[in-house]
């Protein structure tokens, strides 16, 4: 591992299209709680690159049967797609309580069996607007056996405000409708929860000479 | 600006059995239904009839999750007219307190529908909502734990649902998932049971046909059952592989755009075949 890259352990990057992601779904589903896997395309070690989300679920996020499936056919695609389950994200119903609850705790722990810097990131559901000044997330990290709070400085967004443009954009065309996660997926099986049609559009908004994406 | 007649160029039957249809599947698109309901109620209220009251009814609801109080408010003097004392109009004008966060007021709302009708479940369920709005979870549960006495836990309430819905197949693979949960052989077998009864009330339904796969793979790989158990559930697994596949490719044609989830099914279903035998 190079000397950039050892200094840059326990810094997170968050992209532009995992956010816009994450975002829109808990936009869709506001009255729900929802969840979802954090993905990466960059090789273990050094800083974690979140680099895409997987939407999971909006209805019954403790039950089991689901989550494993979801779990199970995440990793067989990350797989083919040379991408890593690193985090997991989770928007409670309740605005006013962003706390990890049981089920987030569980899962992040699974996911940190296989990924020792895995992220759980809760979305505060009470700070999202569309002229919020700072990200609406609150970061967790495995110290110990306990999920402890990160320091905000170790999280980096890049082009926040082109990135909160873009959500802002894509919920006012509905463009968010467009976003499948794997529960709509199971209602619908012809939909695709990795969303290759969103990420299109994400891309297309994102600028360009700042290679977000 | 242009109404929704104009630019979708429907006619206000359409426009009526358009909200009928989205009250019939409980479909929560509250901007749309509030874009269709505000112009039928604006429009053609005349030509409604007696639907008016439940339309009324259904765009406040809607009007609520979109922010508009004003429309919300009209909606609620219109139903206060017609149906003075009723229950149901005093359960909305608690919900419009509780989306003005007026969370004291829309209590005492609830309080004085269950002091007429200590049996309503519907101002005890938003009762406990608004607890947990407010972050007093402690409290939430406690009035939760009083309106399940009489219904036992989670599980029991789902025998209930299925009991008086027997063919009902979502209540059955919501107890199957339960029970998956709740783990242990016991559970697991029942669980497995559960998912096929829902898949012959419905045999599209994705989340029960998995769910028999998963809940049969995890019986024949467990240690503790007899080789009779073993065979039959590898048999049942082996059944809900075949179904997922056919889905799956049924759902892959002519469609690149899952081909991604197909790829992702079959290889997961090859590697769970491996560590089962």
């Amino acid at each position: 591992m190079s000397w950039r890259r050892w200094l840059a352990m326990g810094e997170v990057e968050l992209s532009c299209l995992a956010y816009v992601k994450m975002y829109l779904h808990a936009c869709l589903f506001p009255r729900c709680s929802v969840n979802g896997l954090l993905l990466s395309s960059s090789p273990a070690g050094g800083a974690v690159c979140v680099t895409d989300c997987v939407p999971l679920l909006h209805t019954h996020l403790p039950l089991a049967p689901i989550t494993q499936l979801a779990l199970t056919q995440v990793d067989v695609w990350c797989a083919q797609t040379q991408q890593r389950i690193v985090g997991y994200y989770q928007a409670n119903a309740c605005v006013s309580d962003s706390s990890p609850t049981p089920c987030a705790l569980k899962i992040a722990d699974k996911i940190a069996e296989q990924c020792n810097n895995a992220v759980l990131l809760m979305i505060d559901g009470g700070k999202m607007s569309p002229d919020y000044r700072v990200p609406p997330i609150v970061m967790y990290e495995r110290k110990d056996t306990r999920w402890t709070l990160k320091d905000k400085h170790t999280i980096m967004l890049r082009q926040w405000e082109e990135t909160r443009d873009i959500a802002s954009q894509l919920l006012d065309s509905g463009d968010h409708s467009l976003l499948v996660d794997f529960d709509s997926h199971l209602d619908d099986i012809t939909r695709d929860w990795t969303n290759q049609k969103l990420n299109a559009k994400i891309a297309e908004l994102a600028s360009p000479a700042n290679g977000n994406v | 600006m242009a109404s929704v007649s104009e630019m979708y160029d429907v006619t206000w039957e359409e426009m009526r059995d358009k909200l009928r249809k989205w009250r019939e599947d409980n479909h929560r698109n509250s901007e749309q239904i509030v874009d269709v309901g505000e112009e039928l109620i604006n429009e053609h209220a005349s030509k409604l009839g007696d639907d008016i009251w439940i339309i009324y009814e259904q765009v406040m609801i809607a009007a609520l999750d979109c922010s508009r109080d004003d429309l919300a408010w009209t909606c609620l003097q219109e139903l206060k007219k017609q149906f003075p004392g009723s229950q149901r109009v005093k359960r909305l004008a608690g919900m419009r307190l509780e989306a003005l966060e007026k969370y004291e007021d829309a209590s005492k709302q609830y309080d004085s529908i269950l002091q007429d009708d200590p049996t309503n479940t519907a101002a005890r369920k938003r009762k406990i909502s608004i607890l947990k709005a407010q972050g007093k979870s402690a409290e939430a549960i406690r009035e939760l734990n009083e309106y399940l006495e009489h219904y036992g836990k989670a599980a029991f309430c789902l025998e209930e649902l299925m009991m008086t819905n027997p063919h009902n197949h979502l209540y059955c693979e919501q107890y199957a998932e339960v029970k998956y949960t709740q783990g242990g052989l016991e559970n697991l077998e029942l669980s497995r049971k559960y998912f096929a009864q829902a898949l012959k009330l419905n045999n599209g339904n994705m989340r029960a046909l998995f769910g028999l796969y998963m809940s049969a793979s995890h019986i024949a790989a467990s240690p503790k059952v007899n080789a009779t158990v073993k065979k039959a559930n590898v048999k049942y697994a082996a059944w809900a592989t075949n179904q997922i596949n056919r889905a799956y490719q049924l759902a892959g044609r002519g469609t690149k755009e899952n081909k991604c989830s197909v790829k992702a099914v079959e290889e997961m279903l090859e590697s769970m075949q491996i560590t089962m035998s």
